[in-house]
């Protein structure tokens, strides 16, 4: 089930009456009822994993807690509830093979990554795997797996393991409740693409009595319309142009497929940044607080910035869960450019099983670590010339934007590698055809009117985005109803007026 | 309840708002000089129709008006789908004086295509069968329309619309030569054709439609790509064939020159005015 379809809307229309009518644990019941049939509408076998990485993770959480502090665990059990119970017998026999608490994160570690590389990267790694022996001569007679990639995977595994590395760390106390955890896991809002959240923001918050409230519902509803009008109005939008220049971009200018690019890394930011905003949105009608994932990335004026303005949900969990562990920029140099390099391959891997999101990966890394050579230059430059604030701003914004665009080329190619076609190629046709500066001019964009029109969109988004840095119209309109009124019909007109209702999926649901 | 009153009001300058702005660009639409508007305020009378989708866009008007001297009017769409040719061009035929012949391409007998077919909400207001069309096979666009004002120009028919709105539409072909490369890369790559039932239907209705209204109706199937293989291409003419009782003029390999080409499926300005040539020599054209 998507957001932007017609079902999704009966659903939501059922269930926040439902969860409002509703509390304690029935309450969960509804939330974990809903959100599986939410998961389910997709294809029900995927159910069967997350239940059963929710248990398992679950348990996990509650053996290192044993491994901890016996006495209280026991006394949790002996008050607890029966399926609680039902795994004291289980602990204990565990616990008795007397393993360090570290081992069992690392059991719940191999679970889940297992599982990560199972459904996501078996084939990639075989296929790589064959390439590389062919390389010496042999070929392998074996046949890569007809496996489904389960919807959402990445986004629910690394929230799950968040969950045991926190109670390992002592950071978060373990749930007792199943139910709790399962809700937390399977949440509908952020099952699928986030953004990733983390066990130690969200439990908390299941303690907290949630009643409807009118500043909640306000709020969310403003988010949930600003997401809407990026993915249906801008990001469905431009897809057909985008979709056009990287499956055959010999057949069109260099002026058609620089447009083709900009254009892909606007659809990207206002898909994924959309479905963040609705599940921010629909999330805080329901009284809970999920954290930003986007804060106007393209006005980054430097790498690190804009890796906290990207999918900072996801960045925050590399940087806390693999960067700092791996010593971060604590070791000299050469180990803080290893581990930045380290983390943003990682990063790459993450978001596909194909070598374009890798080199994607490398390029981040890359620039991180040039950034670091390259700053200190042009702030002396910037320093000797008395260069004005606006420009060199203005310099650096433009620098990262085309740089990340360079990079973008190479995450677009990657889902056409996704799905059979030759990744590299294309990226590397579609950046030579850019560079060839062949008819590098207006009248050689073949569809004027989606160009004209995705032109204009991304004209508006970044005129509301500008003017909401001075103007805070997401805060103003929860003080004056009349500008909530304004903002809101606003919104809908455009979307009624530009929107795409296809109930086309979210980019980042292939990740 | 002094909460909710917001929702009421957004409610109401939503719909305010809807059908002042949308009832503005719908007006654009009424005075545009795209063929479509033309054809609905009564400036579309010719003594020469021409029907088609993409392909049929190579009728190049400009060009048969200058060297016949008849005055001409097409109403070929990118994409057009059967039926909705069969609803023009009997608006067509109900609104005007019978031209003296209509020229068809038949590839347009390929497809039905309900996106292309939602596009053309903005002409509802004029056209009930393409409203009964659009109700029947896109309801919920039919009722959305309804519903906004905004959502009826929500569709590429109506920028094009706005985009001609001062200005002919007359005179648009494709004018640029195929990359050779590209075009030799793509000729092992055969598109296929193909009809059913209820397109044929459609087709020989507006057939039948043109001919009782004393229209001389000419089949024809315009030049492909020297080399490109377009499958069933001989099955689905001689289905349409038995279908009107007519002949099909088959002019898919009457250009050699790669040169006369945009892309393989649409010749450009002068694979137009050479294939017009050959139209006007077979006594398809004036």
């Amino acid at each position: 089930m998507v957001f932007n379809s017609l079902i999704f809307l009966v659903f939501i229309a059922l269930f926040f009456p439902l969860y409002f009518g509703t509390k304690g644990r029935t309450r969960y019941w509804v939330c974990l009822l809903s959100s599986y049939l939410f998961y389910g509408w997709w294809d029900w076998r995927f159910l069967g994993l997350v239940l059963f990485s929710t248990v398992m993770d679950w348990w996990f959480g509650m053996w290192i807690s044993y491994q901890d502090d016996r006495e209280s665990v026991e006394e949790k059990w002996a008050n607890g509830s029966s399926v609680l119970r039902l795994f004291a017998p289980i602990t204990r026999a565990a616990a008795s093979l007397n393993r360090p608490r570290t081992t069992v994160l690392i059991f719940s570690m191999c679970m889940n990554l297992g599982f990560l590389g199972f459904f996501k990267y078996f084939n990639f790694f075989a296929d790589s795997f064959t390439d590389l022996l062919a390389w010496f001569g042999t070929t392998p007679s074996w046949t890569t797996l007809n496996i489904i990639l389960p919807v959402g995977i990445s986004f629910y595994t690394f929230q799950s393991m968040s969950y045991t590395i926190d109670v390992y760390r002592k950071d978060l106390k373990w749930e007792t409740s199943l139910l709790r955890f399962a809700t937390f896991i399977s949440f509908f809002p952020q099952l699928v693409a986030g953004p990733i959240v983390r066990a130690v923001d969200f439990l908390p918050q299941m303690y907290e009595d949630k009643r409807f409230s009118w500043k909640n519902f306000n709020s969310g509803l403003g988010r949930v319309l600003w997401g809407f009008f990026k993915k249906v109005a801008i990001a469905d939008s431009i897809a057909p142009f985008v979709d056009q220049v990287f499956e055959m971009p010999q057949a069109f200018s260099s002026s058609h497929l620089l447009l083709g690019v900009i254009f892909y890394s606007f659809q990207i930011y206002c898909d994924f940044s959309g479905y963040s905003d609705i599940a921010i949105g629909i999330a805080r009608m329901l009284g809970f607080r999920f954290p930003e994932n986007f804060r106007t990335p393209y006005f980054s004026t430097s790498f690190s910035e804009f890796w906290t303005r990207w999918h900072v949900s996801l960045s925050s969990w590399l940087r806390d869960y693999l960067y700092i562990p791996l010593g971060g920029s604590r070791h000299g140099k050469f180990n803080t450019y290893k581990n930045n390099m380290i983390t943003m391959l990682l990063g790459g891997l993450w978001h596909g099983a194909n070598s374009a999101f890798i080199f994607w990966g490398f390029l981040h890394g890359l620039y991180l670590i040039l950034q670091r050579f390259v700053q200190p230059v042009w702030r002396g430059f910037v320093r000797s010339t008395g260069m004005p604030k606006w420009l060199d701003n203005g310099v650096a914004m433009l620098t990262v934007y085309a740089l990340t665009l360079l990079a973008w080329v190479y995450f677009r190619a990657g889902s056409i590698g996704l799905m059979g076609g030759d990744s590299f190629s294309t990226a590397n046709a579609v950046l030579s055809g850019i560079f060839s500066f062949q008819n590098f001019n207006f009248d050689s964009i073949v569809n004027k009117f989606q160009a004209m029109k995705g032109m204009l969109l991304i004209g508006i988004l970044l005129l509301i985005e500008v003017s909401n840095i001075y103007f805070r119209w997401n805060e103003r309109q929860l003080d004056t109803p009349a500008w909530r009124v304004t903002g809101f019909a606003v919104l809908l007109w455009l979307i009624a007026l530009f929107g795409t209702f296809g109930g086309s999926a979210f980019i980042y649901f292939q990740f | 309840m002094k909460n909710a009153l917001w929702i009421l009001a957004l409610i109401l300058v939503f719909f305010v708002g809807d059908r002042l702005v949308g009832g503005l660009m719908l007006r654009q639409v009424d005075q545009s000089q795209f063929r479509y508007s033309r054809l609905y305020r009564g400036e579309a009378a010719a003594e020469v129709l021409l029907v088609g989708n993409s392909r049929g866009l190579t009728f190049y008007q400009p060009y048969i008006e200058s060297v016949s001297g008849k005055s001409t009017f097409n109403l070929s769409y990118n994409g057009m789908p059967m039926d909705l040719a069969k609803a023009l061009v009997q608006d067509y035929l109900d609104r005007y004086p019978a031209p003296e012949r209509m020229v068809v391409d038949i590839t347009t007998c390929d497809r039905e295509n309900d996106q292309l077919l939602a596009g053309f909400v903005p002409y509802t207001r004029f056209s009930p069968r393409i409203d009964s069309l659009i109700g029947q096979k896109m309801a919920w666009v039919w009722w959305s329309s309804r519903l906004s004002h905004l959502f009826s120009v929500n569709n590429e028919v109506f920028q094009r619309a706005l985009y001609y709105r001062n200005r002919s539409d007359e005179d648009w072909l494709l004018d640029r030569v195929i990359n050779p490369e590209l075009a030799k890369s793509h000729l092992d790559k055969p598109s296929t054709i193909g009809t059913n039932p209820y397109l044929t239907q459609q087709f020989k209705e507006m057939v039948a439609y043109a001919q009782s209204k004393n229209v001389k109706v000419e089949l024809v199937i315009g030049p492909y790509y020297p080399g490109y293989n377009v499958v069933n291409l001989d099955k689905f003419k001689s289905e349409l064939e038995q279908a009107t009782n007519m002949q099909v003029r088959d002019y898919r390999a009457a250009l050699s020159d790669p040169n006369g080409f945009g892309d393989l499926s649409h010749p450009n300005k002068n694979g137009s005015m050479t294939y017009i040539d050959l139209l006007r020599k077979d006594a398809v054209l004036p």
